[in-house]
C-alpha cells in the first residue's frame, strides 16, 4: 500500500502543482469551494481535507459558470468569427468526494455521449485528473449510497485517497493516476495500514421504482402542495454538483462582440419563457415539479440513473427547507389515482 | 419562544369557521433545528403547525404568489415580517380584507439554514449558531399591523449599533471601498435568491429578466455583478424593511444588509424621517414611489 502522513499533504499538492493547476478544497472567508493552489494564501485560506465537503460544488472547474465561446467582428460584408481558445493546462481536482466524482460522471454522459460531443466541455474535461477522497464518515445529510454511489470507490477517480490513522492511503486507479503517482513517488511510503470501518449513513432513502411511478404523477396535486414553500430561488440547482443547464447569450458593442454560455436553472422564469411571451412553467409548482421530474424520472429514462448523487447540498442550502429525501418518500407514498 | 398552541387554536377557529382558506405558518422538518414554511389548508393540517425559535422566515413574501387569487389568508408574522405586509399593501399587491394577521411579539429567532450548514459538515463551526444576524439590531420586534397579537411586547434591540458597519465602510478611502465591494461582489453566483426571498421585490417582471433590451448582462463578471447589485440595492431604497432574508439566504455569504442599511440611512437622511413599512396609512407611498418638486436634485 502506498501511504503518506497527514503532514505531507501540502507537499504532495505542491509537487502536483509543478505540472498542473491543482484545485483544493478550502474555506476562503465566507466562501467554501475548490480553489486553485496558485491562489492559496496561507494567512487567509483554510484547507479543509478534514471536513466533510465544500459547499460550492466543483462543477465550475469543468463547466465554468460563464464561458466565452467565440467572438465576432463584422467588417463590411464580412464577418470574422474567432473561436475562443480554451487554455490547455492540465488540472487536478484534489480531495473531491465520491458524490461529486459521480456528478462528473453524469456530466460526462450528458456532454460526451449519445451522438453529440460538446467540444468546450471535452477540452476541459480531458485535462482533468481526479484525486478523490473516499468517505469513511458520511455527514448528517449525505445519502449518496441510496442513490447508487459507492462512497468508498468513486469510479471516475484516477487516484483514490483513503484517510487512515495519521495519514492517507494513495491508490492509483488509471493511467492518469499512475502519472500522478510517479510525480509524488518519493513522498509516498510503502506500508501496510489498517483501513477504517466506514461509519453508517444517518439518512437513507429508497429510490427503487420512483422513476416508474413518477410517470403517472405529472398532474398530481402533490406538486402544488409541496411547492408551497419554494421561492424559486434556484440555489438548489446552482449548488447542485449535477445540474448542468446553461444558456447561450451574447454581448456586443457595435459590430463586435462575443457569445458565451452561462449557467441557467429550471427554477427561473426566463428558462422556459417563449418568444411570444407564453411561459409553460409559469409558477413555482411547474418549476419545482420539473426539477424533481428531471432528477428522478427523465434523466433516469435516458441514462439509467437519477440525476442526484445524494450529496445533500440542496437539502442544506434551501432557504425554505425543501428536502429531496422527503420528496422521494412523498412520491413513494402518493396515490397515483387522485 | 414557542407559540405553537396559541397559533393552532387560532388556525382551527379560522379554518373551521371558513373565515380563511389557508393559514401560513411553519412545520417541523427533519431536524430539531429545522422549521419550515408551511401552508395549512384544512383541519387535518392544523396539528402540523408550529411556531418556535427557528421560525425565521419572512412569510409575507409568499403572499405574492396569491396576489391574483381571491383566497382569504391567515398569516403569522413577527415584527419585521409585519412591515413586509405594509409594503405589499402600499404597493396594492394584496388587499387588507383578504388577510387575517396573527402577530407575534418576537424575542428573536435562530437561523435553521446556518444550523443546517454547521451540522452537515460544511463548516468548521459545529455548534448551533446564536440568534439570526437581523435580530441583533432589530428596531421593531412587535408587529406593526395585526388582527390578533400573541406574546408580550418586546424592546427594540441595540438600535444605536444599527449603522455601525455602514459607518465603518463610509470611513474607508475610495480605493479601499472599491476593493471591498469588488471582493464581495465577485463572489456572487447570480442565483437571485436574494431577490426571490425579498418581500420588497414584488415586480411581476424583474428588470434582470428583461430580454428586449437586456438591461443587465448574465455573465458572472465583476462588471455584470456590480450592475446587478447596484440596481438591486437602488430598487430597495425606501422599500427595504430590514427583514434580513436576502442576506440569510445568500449561499455565498455576501453582506447584503450592509448595502441595504446604507440605503435605509440615506433615504432617511434625504427624504425622512422615513423608515419603510412602519405604519399603514391607506394610499400612502414610500419616497421613491412618488414625485415631489421639492425632492433634492442638486446631484444632477
Ligand atoms: S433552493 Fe429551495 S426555495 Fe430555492 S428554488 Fe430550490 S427548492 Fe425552491
Ligand atoms: S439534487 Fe441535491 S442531493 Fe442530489 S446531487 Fe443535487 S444537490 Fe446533491
Ligand atoms: S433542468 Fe433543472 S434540475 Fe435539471 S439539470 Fe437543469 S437546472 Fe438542474
Ligand atoms: S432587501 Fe433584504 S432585508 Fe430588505 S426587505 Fe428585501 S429581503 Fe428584507
Ligand atoms: S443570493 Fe447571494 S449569490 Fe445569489 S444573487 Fe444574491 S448576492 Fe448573489
Amino acid at each position: 500500500m502506498k501511504f503518506f502522513k497527514k503532514g505531507q499533504i501540502e507537499k504532495i499538492v505542491e509537487r502536483l502543482a509543478e505540472k498542473a493547476d491543482v484545485f483544493v478544497p478550502m474555506l476562503r472567508g465566507q466562501q467554501s469551494g475548490f480553489f486553485s493552489w496558485k491562489s492559496y494564501d496561507e494567512n487567509y485560506d483554510d484547507i479543509i481535507f478534514d471536513l466533510l465537503n465544500v459547499y460550492s460544488p466543483p462543477k465550475n472547474i469543468i463547466l465554468p459558470q460563464t464561458e466565452k465561446m467565440y467572438s465576432f467582428d463584422q467588417q463590411g460584408q464580412e464577418t470574422i468569427i474567432k473561436p475562443e481558445e480554451i487554455p490547455v493546462e492540465p488540472k487536478v481536482i484534489f480531495g473531491i468526494r465520491s458524490c461529486d466524482v459521480k456528478a462528473i460522471e453524469y456530466m460526462d454522459e450528458v456532454f460526451l455521449t449519445r451522438t453529440f460531443v460538446d467540444e468546450y466541455y471535452k477540452a476541459r474535461r480531458d485535462q482533468v485528473a481526479i484525486v478523490a477522497n473516499a468517505c469513511y464518515n458520511p455527514g448528517t445529510n449525505c445519502f449518496c449510497k441510496s442513490m447508487g454511489v459507492d462512497h468508498l470507490n468513486p469510479e471516475a477517480a484516477d487516484v483514490i485517497l483513503r484517510e487512515v490513522e495519521n495519514g492517507y492511503v494513495w491508490e492509483s486507479k488509471t493511467d492518469k493516476g499512475d502519472i500522478l503517482t510517479k510525480q509524488v513517488e518519493d513522498l509516498l511510503e510503502d506500508q501496510e495500514v489498517e483501513l477504517y470501518q466506514p461509519n453508517r449513513f444517518v439518512r437513507k432513502v429508497n429510490y427503487d421504482g420512483v422513476a416508474e411511478k413518477l410517470k403517472d404523477l405529472f398532474d398530481h396535486p402533490m406538486w402544488e402542495r409541496y411547492s408551497d414553500p419554494c421561492q424559486t430561488c434556484g440555489i438548489c440547482t446552482y449548488m447542485c454538483p449535477t445540474c448542468y443547464c446553461f444558456d447561450v447569450q451574447v454581448k456586443n458593442w457595435g459590430d463586435e462582440g462575443y457569445r458565451f454560455r452561462c449557467w441557467d436553472s429550471c427554477m427561473y422564469r426566463e428558462y422556459t419563457l417563449m418568444a411570444g411571451g407564453h411561459n409553460p412553467r409559469e409558477a413555482a409548482k411547474e418549476r419545482f415539479r420539473n426539477r424533481f421530474l428531471h432528477k428522478l424520472q427523465f434523466f433516469n429514462e435516458r441514462y439509467g440513473t437519477p440525476l442526484c448523487t445524494g450529496c445533500g447540498r440542496c437539502i442544506v442550502t434551501c432557504p425554505a427547507g425543501v428536502d429531496i429525501i422527503r420528496m422521494i418518500e412523498l412520491i413513494k407514498e402518493a396515490e397515483p389515482s387522485v | 419562544m414557542n407559540y405553537t398552541e396559541q397559533i393552532r387554536e387560532i388556525a382551527s377557529r379560522l379554518l373551521e369557521s371558513g373565515q380563511v382558506d389557508m393559514v401560513m405558518a411553519w412545520e417541523k422538518g427533519a431536524f430539531d433545528y429545522q422549521s419550515l414554511p408551511y401552508v395549512a389548508r384544512s383541519r387535518e393540517d392544523i396539528d402540523k403547525i408550529i411556531f418556535d425559535d427557528y421560525s425565521v422566515h419572512n412569510l409575507s413574501t409568499s403572499l405574492l404568489r396569491y396576489r391574483d387569487s381571491n383566497e382569504k389568508i391567515a398569516i403569522v408574522v413577527k415584527g419585521c415580517d409585519s412591515r413586509g405586509l405594509i409594503r405589499l399593501l402600499e404597493d396594492n399587491q394584496i388587499s387588507r380584507d383578504r388577510l387575517y394577521i396573527i402577530g407575534i411579539c418576537c424575542s428573536g429567532v435562530l437561523d435553521p439554514l446556518q444550523a443546517m450548514i454547521n451540522n452537515s459538515g460544511f463548516s468548521r463551526a459545529k455548534e448551533t449558531p446564536g440568534p439570526a444576524a437581523k435580530c441583533a439590531t432589530c428596531i421593531q420586534p412587535n408587529p406593526v399591523i395585526y388582527d390578533e397579537l400573541i406574546g408580550e411586547p418586546q424592546e427594540a434591540r441595540n438600535p444605536g449599533e444599527r449603522f455601525e458597519e455602514v459607518n465603518e465602510i463610509e470611513n474607508m478611502t475610495v480605493q479601499e471601498r472599491r476593493e471591498f465591494f469588488e471582493d464581495i461582489f465577485s463572489r456572487c453566483i447570480r442565483c437571485y435568491a436574494c431577490r426571490q426571498a425579498c418581500v420588497a421585490c414584488d415586480c411581476r417582471t424583474c428588470i434582470f429578466e428583461e430580454t428586449r433590451p437586456q438591461w443587465v448582462g448574465r455573465e458572472t463578471s465583476i462588471s455584470d455583478n456590480m450592475m446587478y447589485h447596484m440596481v438591486r440595492s437602488m430598487h430597495m431604497a425606501g422599500r427595504c424593511i430590514d427583514c434580513g432574508e436576502c442576506e440569510r439566504v445568500c449561499p455565498m455569504g455576501i453582506p447584503l444588509m450592509l448595502i441595504n442599511r446604507k440605503l435605509i440611512k440615506e433615504v432617511d437622511r434625504l427624504y425622512g424621517p422615513y423608515e419603510a413599512g412602519m405604519v399603514y396609512v391607506e394610499g400612502q407611498k414610500p419616497p421613491f414611489s412618488v414625485y415631489d418638486e421639492k425632492d433634492p436634485d442638486d446631484f444632477i
